[in-house]
């Protein structure tokens, strides 16, 4: 059977510049989270499922037709961009029927109402887009996506500037239409974003699908990954030294008196590091991980 | 013709301030036109008449009709794709065709609106006897170059980000200046081509109003020109790509 969506070995560039690098997944009912720091090719990947971008090389399917150059395709999916630009001179309904009309809804009023009351606009559809605050921007472009029903949904960065209880409100929802058997991709560089909404996880990085599959095992694997720590201590030649014997240390280094340990196993190494120190009979002061940051993470996924 | 996205380009082409701005060039016209007359300063001779043909030709064809369809060439596609909200138009299951077409037609029928009508009232103000024959004529003038106009203007926005910047320089450093200076560069000037069209219309006495450039090179070139603009605006619309913000 085949996927809502398909890409087959994508890649887009610009010049020289690679923003897509052979690329192959597919995505099925459900909700799927795109994850990776910024710059990565997040949204050029959902421009290139949304037909807004041909591949340089490879194929991009929707329900087995090619995304781009087709516009019947949109009858199919349902699409909110990531830039914040609407238009400002029409009120939240006009904008969101004027989406209905365009997708040839046969009850456009109805199914207006509908979508401005799924992602709670209601009180505010009357008012003009330019008046909006950013989280209502956003929930505007949600319902003008929904509008129509489609069973792809496509989302970049969908909980930018929206306030927790917003982000709340659009998180149950994506999960609810994931569940009615919605194809839902949206893009994020926020882990927890991800983890809260998908089931499914594609992880990005300088254009080169890093990681996918299952949200727990990727989650896994990033916590899995070797971690580097810096630690400060009364004795930090014999922490070293004691250190070397855990099963859950590779390697250390004392360079300018700094301490310097990459250990294996976070989890391991974490629970260990107290007692090995207590034991030795040295005071630990301070421990620090040095690459915490999620591009680093993102790096580790690259590599392995 | 898409009827939703005519109305919403219309919105968005009467509601910049750059529109305002377009009123009151054509409100000068007019206001020329109206101190003429309450001037006193007619003796509803060949010399009202020369007036007529001189304001309509200089501040009506010349400087109004170029820089309305300028604005709305570019802003009715090139605005969109510029500030981004293209992607709720053409993220449709409408042919590019179709969207292309109606934004067009949107953008010539506001050129014409904000160009031939004051064109016309300042020419039935104006006074002398030919007056309102040039008032119609120049009218009629204006609506076909400012068609001429758009379509170029238009295919000039999907070719080019600074569309506006080209744009300008055509009119102000090729109509203005280089057609002045040399007669081959005429050819390619729609404001040539309409003044042409204005005096074939009009049909004023020589020593009135006299068109540079001959009406059977004006038509041709017009045609070929526009028809041109349209090929580039069809093929640019059915390649048309938004990469989005690079995240």
């Amino acid at each position: 059977m085949t996927a809502p969506v398909e890409l087959a070995a994508v890649s887009r560039w610009y010049g020289n510049v690679v923003a897509v690098n052979e690329i192959s997944f597919e995505l099925r009912a459900g909700v799927t989270g795109l994850l990776g720091p910024n710059g990565a090719g997040k949204s050029t990947l959902l421009h290139l499922i949304a037909g807004f971008l041909a591949p340089s090389a490879g194929t991009v399917t929707v329900d087995g037709h090619p995304a781009f150059g087709d516009p019947e395709v949109y009858r199919r999916i349902g699409l909110v961009p990531e830039r914040e630009a609407v238009y400002p001179f029409l009120t939240g309904r006009e904008f969101v029927e004027a989406n209905a009309r365009l997708q040839g809804v046969a009850d456009p009023v109805g199914a207006t109402a509908r979508a401005i009351e799924q992602v709670d606009l209601s009180d505010v559809q009357d008012r003009r887009v330019g008046t909006y605050s950013k989280g209502m921007r956003q929930r505007a472009k949600v319902a003008a996506a929904l509008v129509h029903d489609p069973s792809i949904l496509l989302l970049d960065e969908p909980f930018n500037g929206m306030d927790p209880r917003q982000r709340l409100h659009t998180m149950e929802l994506l999960r609810s239409l994931g569940e009615n058997g919605r194809t839902i991709l949206f893009s994020s560089h926020i882990l927890e974003e991800v983890e809260r909404v998908a089931g499914r996880i594609l992880v990005i990085v300088a254009g080169r699908l890093a990681a996918s599959g299952d949200f727990r095992s990727i989650r896994r694997l990033m916590t899995d990954r070797p971690h580097t720590f810096t630690l400060r201590s009364s004795n930090d030649r014999g922490l070293a030294s004691a250190l070397l014997d855990e099963p859950a240390v590779s390697g250390v280094t004392l360079d300018d008196g700094v301490l310097v340990v990459r250990a294996a196993d976070f989890g391991t190494f974490s629970r260990a590091v107290s007692g090995r120190a207590r034991r030795a009979g040295i005071s630990l002061y301070e421990l620090l991980p040095t690459d915490e940051s999620l591009e680093s993470v993102f790096s580790y996924l690259v590599r392995g | 013709m898409n009827l939703v996205i005519a109305r919403i380009t219309l919105r968005q082409l009467l509601s910049r301030r750059r529109t305002l701005l377009l009123l009151l060039l054509g409100g000068i016209v007019l206001v020329v036109a109206f101190v003429r007359r309450i001037s006193g300063d007619t003796s509803g001779g060949t010399s009202d008449t020369r007036f007529t043909a001189d304001l309509l030709s200089t501040l009506g064809i010349a400087t109004l009709m170029p820089l309305v369809a300028l604005i709305f060439g570019t802003g009715a596609m090139g605005a969109e794709l510029e500030e981004g909200t293209a992607v709720y138009i053409l993220a449709k299951p409408v042919s590019r065709l179709s969207v292309a077409f109606t934004k067009l037609s949107v953008a010539i029928v506001c050129s014409i609106l904000l160009t031939s009508v004051p064109i016309l009232l300042a020419g039935l103000l104006s006074g002398g006897p030919d007056g309102p024959a040039l008032a119609v004529g120049f009218a009629v003038a204006a609506a076909v170059g400012s068609a001429v106009y758009c379509a170029i203007f238009m295919a000039l926005s999907l070719v080019t980000g600074r569309a506006f910047v080209f744009g300008l320089a055509y009119v102000l450093v090729w109509e203005s200046f280089l057609a002045g200076l040399f007669a081959g560069t005429r050819t390619l000037s729609v404001r040539e081509q309409t003044l042409a069209f204005a005096a074939a219309l009009a049909k004023p006495p020589a020593d009135v109003f006299k068109a540079d450039l001959p009406l059977g090179t004006a038509v041709v070139v017009a045609v070929v020109v526009a028809a041109l603009a349209l090929a580039i605006t069809v093929r640019r619309m059915a390649r048309i790509e938004i990469a989005g913000e690079v995240t």
